[in-house]
This record gives C-alpha cells, sequence and structure tokens, in this order.
C-alpha cells in the first residue's frame, strides 16, 4: 500500500510534468501589449504558417518588467515583446537577448537585439463640449494642467504602473528640471485628486465619458476619437510630444525553439506592422508613411537614455508629488 | 514487539517529512535568509529600508486598521446570523437558508468579490444606477471592508453557529427562573459562554483579511495594504526580492500571533456537561428583529453577487441591457480561456487526489499507529506550521526556491504549493474522524492475523470513506478558488482561472472575469453536490453518531474546543 501510494503520487506527478511538457514545442510570448497590438501580432502570425505553434501571455508593463529583471533567461518565454528601455536594462542585467539574425529595415538604428513594433506619443486630450460646458480654457502645456481652474477636471496616470505616465513625466522634467516639475506634478495631482489612473487608456476614457474635460494620454487614441467624431481634441504640449517605443526580442536559450522565435519575430515585423500601423500609425520602417493628423506637432527626446533606472528616479519623484 | 510492527508507518511518517521538508522546509529557509542577504552577507540592512519607506509603514498602519475594522464588523454580523438560527423562532426553511446562503461566497476567488462589488456599487454599478447616485467611493476603505466582510462571512458564521449549538440551553431556563430580565440572560446564557469563540472569529477573520491578495487587488484603489506592497516588491516594476522576502516575514508575524492566539484562547471555551433541547420563548419583536438583520445581512450579500450572474448576459452593460448569451458563447469560443478552465480543473483534481492521499497518511501515522509520540509531533508541527503560512509567502517562497528548476512553470509547482499551502485543515479532520474510531480494530485484525496496511485497507479506510470525500472536497475547492500563492507560480501554460481572471483585470475585461467566475462558482457547486451524493447515507449516519459522540465527548469535557479549532482550520484559504 505505501508502495502504492508512492507510485500513485508518483505517476500523478510526472503525469503533471508530461501535461506541460506536452505543450513544450510551443513557443511562449510574453507581451505587454494592448489587445489590438496583440490582435496584429496573432493575425501576422496565425496567417503565415504559425498557427498553433505559439502561445500568448499578457502581462501588465510592470510586471512583465519585473519578470524581465527577476528572472533573466530563466524566464517562461522565448519570444518577448515589451516597452524597449525594459529590454535595454534586462539586457543589460542578464545578457537574456539574442541578437536579431533577420533585416528589420528600421528607419532608425536599434540595438541588435531588439526591433521595434509600436511607437506611442504622449499628448493632451480635451473634450471639447466640456470644455464649453464648463468655460474652461485650452491648455497649451503640461504645466497648465497644474492651473487650479481645472480643480477635478483633469485626469492623468500613474507612473508606477503604467508607462503612459512617463511621457508627462519625462516632458516636465525636461523642460523645467527635476525641482520645476515637482511643483508642477504636485499641482496636477491635486488638480486630477480621484482621477489618477492605473491605466494608460484610462484618462481618455474618463474623458469620453464626460467624467473629466482634459486628460493625458497616448496621442494615436485621440486622434483616432476626433476621427470617429466623437468631442474629442488633442494637443501638443509645448514641451513636447516624447515618445516610448514597444519593441519584440528573442530569448538566449539553449532549446530548439530560438530558431522557431526568431522566424516568428520576423513574421511579426514583416507582415504585423500593417495592422499595427492602423493603431498606432508612427512610422518606423522603411517606406511607412503617417498622414498628417498623426504627424504630432512636437517631437522630442529625453535628454537622458531612457532606462529603468532613470523610471525608478522618476516614480519616486512622483511618489513625493502625491 | 510493537516497535517492530512500525516499519510501514514509519514509511509513511518519512514520506510525508520528506515531501515537507522539500517543500515546505526549503523554501521557508531560503525566503528566510533571502530577507536578511545584504550585499556583503548577512545584515539587517533590508529591513531597515523595507519598514525606512513612508509607504511601507503606512500599508502596515492600513493593513492593521482595515482587518481589524472588517473582523469587528464581520464578527456582529455573524453573530445575529447564527443567533437567528440558533435562538428564535423563525421558520426552518428560513434558518436552512441563512446556513447555506452564509456559506455560499466560499466557492468563489476573492478577487471576484471585488471586481462585483465595483459592478454594484462603482459609478457604472447596478445600485448605482438603481438609486441614481453612487452612495460613496468604493475604491479604497469602504470597497475593501465589504469584500473582506463578504469574504470572512462564512468562516466567523460557521465558527459561531458551531459554538451555539454546543450552548447548554436549559441555563436560559435557569436564568429565567432567577428572575433574570432579558439582557441579563442574554448576556449571561449566551453571550458569556460565546466570548472565546467571538475572539477567535475576530482573529480568524483579521488573518484571512490581512493576508488576502484578491480584494485589495480589485478595489483597493490608493489604499495600499502590506498584501499589495509584497506583490510590488515581487512582480512589480522594479522587484526587489531581498525586500519582497522582508515583508513577507512582516505578514508572517501576525499571521503566527493569531494562530497561536486562537490555539491559546481554546483553553478557555466554557464547556457544558451535557445539551439539552429546550423550547425556545416565544418572542415575536426578537424574532421580526433578528429575522430582518439577517435577511438585509444576507440580502446584501446576494446583491453584490447578483452581478456576477447579469453583467455577462447583456449586451453592454450600463447602456444596452438586452439580454444576450455572446459574451458566454466568447468564451466557451476562446480556445485559450477553456484551456485555462482545464488547467484549473486539472490542477484542482490533482490537488484534491494527492491532497487526499498526503492528509490520510499524514493521520493515519498519528491516530492510528503506534509509533513514538516524537514521531507523532512532528507531523502536528508541520501542520501548524501550514496553518500559520499565508499563501502569499508560501507562494513567494516557492519563487524563490524553484525558480530556473525543472518546475519553473509546471503543474507538479501548483499542485506542490496548493497541497502544503491546504495541508492543515484536511489533516485535522482526517485525524479526528481516524481517532473517533475504535482503538482496538488494529489489535484484533492483528490477532486475526492480518497485518497493520492489511487492517488500514480493510477496516480504517472502508469507515473513514466518508471523510475522505470531504477532504477530497475540501482541496478540489479550495484549489479553484485560491489565487495568493498561484499568482507568483502560474506560467502561460499552467494558467489557471484565477490567475487568468488577473490578467485580465489589467485589461478590464469584466465579461470574461464574470463568466470565469460563474464556472469557478457551477463546477464549486457541483463537486459539492457529488460529494454530498458520494458520502450520502454514510455520511448521515455519521453526522447521527458523531453527535451522539459528542455529546458524551462533552461529558468528558472534550467536544467543542476541537470542534472550534477544527472549523477554524476548515475556512483557512
Amino acid at each position: 500500500m505505501v508502495l502504492a501510494l508512492g507510485l500513485l503520487s508518483g505517476m500523478t506527478l510526472t503525469g503533471c510534468k508530461n501535461k506541460a511538457e506536452a505543450a513544450d514545442n510551443e513557443v511562449v510570448l510574453y507581451t505587454n501589449a494592448d489587445d489590438e497590438a496583440v490582435e496584429a501580432m496573432k493575425n501576422a502570425l496565425d496567417n503565415h504558417g504559425f498557427e498553433g505553434k505559439y502561445i500568448v501571455q499578457t502581462f501588465g508593463t510592470s510586471e512583465l518588467g519585473g519578470k524581465l529583471l527577476a528572472e533573466g533567461n530563466d524566464i517562461e518565454a522565448d519570444l518577448i515583446t515589451m516597452s524597449s528601455f525594459y529590454l535595454e536594462s534586462a539586457q543589460k542585467e542578464h545578457e537574456m537577448f539574442a541578437d536579431l539574425t533577420f533585416e528589420t529595415g528600421a528607419m532608425e538604428e536599434y540595438p541588435a537585439y531588439y526591433t521595434p513594433i509600436t511607437a506611442q506619443e504622449g499628448a493632451i486630450i480635451y473634450n471639447t463640449e466640456m470644455l464649453k460646458e464648463n468655460d474652461l480654457p485650452v491648455p497649451g502645456s503640461i504645466k497648465d494642467l497644474a492651473d487650479p481652474v481645472y480643480k477635478d477636471m483633469i485626469s492623468v496616470t500613474d507612473i508606477q504602473s503604467s508607462s503612459t505616465a512617463w511621457l508627462l513625466i519625462q516632458a516636465i522634467v525636461n523642460e523645467y528640471g527635476e525641482d520645476g516639475a515637482k511643483g508642477i506634478l504636485t499641482d496636477i495631482y491635486a488638480n486630477a485628486g480621484a482621477h489618477i489612473e492605473d491605466s494608460g487608456s484610462g484618462p481618455i476614457k474618463k474623458v469620453r465619458a464626460g467624467e473629466v474635460a482634459i486628460g493625458f494620454g497616448l496621442r494615436h487614441q485621440a486622434v483616432a476619437d476626433k476621427e470617429e467624431g466623437l468631442p474629442i481634441d488633442y494637443a501638443d504640449p509645448s514641451e513636447g510630444n516624447f515618445t516610448l517605443t514597444e519593441s519584440v526580442a528573442v530569448v538566449e536559450k539553449d532549446s530548439g525553439k530560438k530558431d522557431l522565435s526568431m522566424e516568428m519575430a520576423e513574421c511579426i515585423i514583416k507582415y504585423g506592422r500593417e495592422e499595427l500601423l492602423e493603431t498606432y500609425p508612427i512610422p518606423l520602417y522603411d517606406g511607412e508613411k503617417a498622414d498628417d493628423a498623426n504627424q504630432s506637432g512636437n517631437p522630442k527626446v529625453f535628454s537622458e537614455k531612457l532606462s529603468v533606472d532613470l523610471l525608478e528616479k522618476h516614480q519616486a519623484l512622483s511618489e513625493e508629488c502625491k | 514487539m510493537v516497535r517492530k510492527k512500525n516499519t510501514e508507518a514509519r514509511i509513511i511518517w518519512l514520506l510525508v517529512c520528506i515531501m515537507f521538508a522539500a517543500f515546505l522546509a526549503y523554501p521557508a529557509i531560503l525566503l528566510l535568509v533571502e530577507s536578511f542577504r545584504g550585499e556583503s552577507g548577512f545584515s539587517f540592512q533590508n529591513y531597515a529600508e523595507v519598514f525606512g519607506t513612508k509607504g511601507f509603514a503606512r500599508a502596515l498602519r492600513n493593513s492593521f486598521a482595515i482587518s481589524a475594522g472588517g473582523s469587528v464588523i464581520t464578527t456582529c454580523l455573524a453573530f445575529v446570523l447564527a443567533y437567528t438560527v440558533n435562538y428564535t423562532n423563525v421558520s426552518r426553511t428560513f434558518k436552512k437558508g441563512v446556513r447555506t446562503l452564509a456559506v455560499l461566497p466560499m466557492l468563489l476567488p476573492t478577487i471576484t468579490y471585488g471586481f462585483a462589488i465595483i459592478y454594484s456599487f462603482g459609478k457604472q454599478g447596478l445600485f448605482t444606477k438603481l438609486l441614481g447616485r453612487q452612495l460613496f467611493d468604493i475604491y479604497g476603505i469602504a470597497g475593501l471592508l465589504i469584500g473582506y466582510v463578504i469574504y470572512t462571512l462564512p468562516v466567523a458564521f460557521m465558527l459561531i453557529h458551531n459554538t451555539m449549538g454546543y450552548i447548554d440551553r436549559k441555563f436560559m431556563v435557569v436564568s429565567r427562573v432567577m428572575g433574570d430580565d432579558a439582557l441579563s440572560s442574554f448576556l449571561g446564557t449566551v453571550a458569556r459562554p460565546l466570548v472565546g469563540t467571538l475572539a477567535v472569529s475576530f482573529i480568524q477573520c483579521f488573518f484571512l483579511c490581512f493576508t488576502d491578495f484578491g480584494i485589495p487587488a480589485s478595489v483597493g484603489g490608493r489604499f495600499e495594504v502590506v498584501a499589495v506592497v509584497l506583490y510590488k516588491e515581487m512582480l512589480g516594476s522594479v522587484p526587489n526580492f531581498q525586500n519582497g522576502a522582508v515583508v513577507a516575514m512582516v505578514m508572517l508575524l501576525p499571521s503566527v500571533v493569531s494562530i497561536w492566539i486562537i490555539h491559546y484562547l481554546e483553553r478557555y471555551n466554557i464547556r457544558y456537561s451535557k445539551l439539552s433541547e429546550i423550547e425556545i420563548k416565544k418572542n415575536k419583536v426578537r424574532d421580526t428583529a433578528c429575522a430582518a438583520v439577517t435577511s438585509a445581512v444576507l440580502l446584501f450579500v446576494a446583491a453584490v453577487f447578483a452581478v456576477i450572474f447579469i453583467v455577462p448576459f447583456v449586451k453592454g452593460w450600463p447602456y444596452d441591457m438586452s439580454f444576450t448569451l455572446d459574451n458566454v458563447r466568447n468564451v466557451f469560443a476562446d480556445s485559450a480561456l477553456t484551456a485555462v478552465y482545464g488547467n484549473s480543473l486539472y490542477v484542482a483534481a490533482a490537488t484534491a487526489v494527492l491532497g487526499t492521499l498526503l492528509a490520510y497518511g499524514a493521520a493515519v501515522v498519528t491516530a492510528r499507529s503506534t509509533i513514538s509520540s516524537r514521531f507523532k509531533g512532528v507531523i502536528e508541527g508541520i501542520a501548524s506550521v501550514t496553518n500559520t503560512l499565508p499563501g502569499m509567502v508560501l507562494g513567494i517562497a516557492f519563487m524563490l526556491a524553484f525558480t530556473g528548476s525543472s518546475l519553473q512553470s509546471t503543474f507538479a509547482i501548483l499542485i506542490l504549493c496548493n497541497l502544503i499551502h491546504f495541508f492543515a485543515t484536511p489533516y485535522m479532520m482526517m485525524k479526528n474522524s481516524l481517532a473517533k474510531m475504535n482503538l482496538s480494530w488494529e489489535k484484533t485484525a492483528k490477532l486475526m492475523g492480518d497485518s497493520w496496511l492489511k487492517t488500514l485497507a480493510r477496516i480504517v479506510t472502508p469507515n473513514a470513506l466518508s471523510t475522505l470525500v470531504e477532504v477530497f472536497g475540501y482541496y478540489f475547492i479550495n484549489a479553484m478558488v485560491t489565487v495568493s500563492a498561484v499568482i507568483f507560480l502560474a506560467g502561460a501554460r499552467t494558467m489557471v482561472i484565477t490567475t487568468k481572471i488577473k490578467e485580465l483585470q489589467h485589461f478590464a475585461k469584466f465579461n470574461e472575469i464574470f463568466v470565469l467566475s460563474l464556472l469557478i462558482l457551477f463546477t464549486n457547486l457541483a463537486a459539492k453536490l457529488i460529494i454530498r451524493l458520494l458520502a450520502g447515507q454514510k455520511w448521515k449516519e455519521r453526522r447521527r453518531v458523531e453527535h451522539e459522540e459528542n455529546k458524551k465527548n462533552i461529558n468528558c469535557g472534550a467536544g467543542s474546543g476541537a470542534f472550534i479549532r477544527h472549523d477554524a482550520h476548515r475556512v483557512q484559504k
């Protein structure tokens, strides 16, 4: 009977392993991308012979970031799409990504181990009807949002959980220095009150719903809303439109799946970009073009190289302002 | 001579110990070491760092305050519920309804409660719409309190209800005859004997609130609690394992203390020499008041859960309320989601099978073998330790111990974690049941020429069947609803429903969340039903016998204590 006990437990445990290992030839894709981007990538892969050969696991940016830094090469994933600065920091710490073996055709120069899938820009978004109704001026800069007239009328994101917030903080730190930024951010948070959102699309949702008049969010979403005829408009802040890119990278592993993962990465870039551009209209590769509306008025780049360390610094700055 | 015959028991003992050494002691020690690991060896630096941050001190205060608040409310409400069932003349059907409804929340994961609260009292919530305005801000204190109360109500109710069942009602008659007024009669004959249990209920609820992750994950808002800090340290944007380990140790401390106090309080339970049924005094006012409060509480709970049944079946909450099955169909059409359901079933079933074996093995050694009490003490110790270990702490310890090993992201690690996490209660259930059986069976069987194992197989096991089934059910249901430990361990291929819900939360896909929650609920209801049927007649019979025996036990003064403990264990997540 002891034997039977032992055997049974042994068998069940190996049973579990077998079940997990049976699917082991699938490529595991970890991503922090939004729904639309995940759909676009899936479509590209499915339409080019990879259907059933991969599984997708989505995460919030901070969760996936944490996993990358914590687990390094031990990570379950074979293929990752993630905010580029996180990939860079993880690479620096763990040397965990393989150099891409295909020609990307990107317009700009990127490190050898990743290539971007999307770029997202920040902008001020407002509800035209709400502004009229409450007799509020259209803000021209992020600094304007600190004005007490906008009390309880604005929504921003929290840099602790959303990288969209970083686009705002980069802009004000870049323009006014850290001390100047602190003062502005404190007043912005006071104005936002309960409308400090965790997700990057939180503010635009509140602006659409009319819960607030103004939000800071992703520019392309506002462009799309405006084109759809919603009472939404956007302003490129005088501090600048800052950009974050998300990229695809292949994890360096001994397993035979590296080559397959590499093929999938190539497929995503080659065939996925077309659909990705519909939602994220900023051109990244040769031959891509943006329409005028999606050409931001004031593109800028942060003076310091983006990294997790810098993010941490700005997170601390933001916490002080709450 | 007895010693010689103990080989089998010793082997089982050894297997159980190896299991816990590898999957409890090793990860826990690793966690402890990690919390003290500084840049140059052993140091208190991490502790200083964690306690030095403003946010952590605040979160710790928040956790203590809100857990205490929630526990007080729950205990009071549960008392009214139990009082209504035990001391009023409301109809039997009503009482039965209370008993059933009060424990229903146990069948759902806590993370679901949070979302149900959002859809009930949030800006677009059902009741906000019905009343025309939002009653209160749900993110933060109010949401957490509601969630905690719903979560812990079953525990508190079961504890108090159980003790009330073992209070001798004759004292009420005596009190009345002595001329006490209603209040002092109530205080003397109902409240006073319950003091111990009420304290246990408070502490038990406190422990559950303090260590729960699902509720703050959904409605915590900006009100940070320790569980959220812990999650962020381990899986946040900039993880810090050392600091996470420190937070885990900090979370462990109140848990250990609370379980220890419960242990201590048990001695103070008043024991009656016998139980007597008496007619409950007629009192329309009391009955109506109790029934009203009880109905209000249960209606509130039911109302919060109602949205789970409504939201997935309407087209576009809250604007387009026409009925649709599309959401349900979509979930079942999404192979990723059905696979997750399959995973959950698999993990729960495997946990239940292996867990039952483990609990049975351990309990057989302590209750039916003659190995030395020191050996038995080890197993008792293991049970106490698993009882004090919050799921999150165990999950993190597993993560530290097995990342990079071949166990990472497998079903095996989830199952092993569940086995350890929920061990205490099934073990107690099993042990209590085995200990009640006639101890001379083994001797008689030996005289007849059967070995110990043969006796186990032929006599003890068949007699323990209904408890085995209950233990199976306990493991199964808990494995279905748990999120705190597995959130750190599930991989892309081994996602279970609860971890998937956390993922869906990020994209605010509430239809899917509620459909998956309903799947858990129906699965658990089905499991309960099957277990009832399987345990069936035997179960009823045993209950009757148990009841008689308890009466006898009370005579020897050993009844209620074990029962309170038993049930306190039973409900731990």
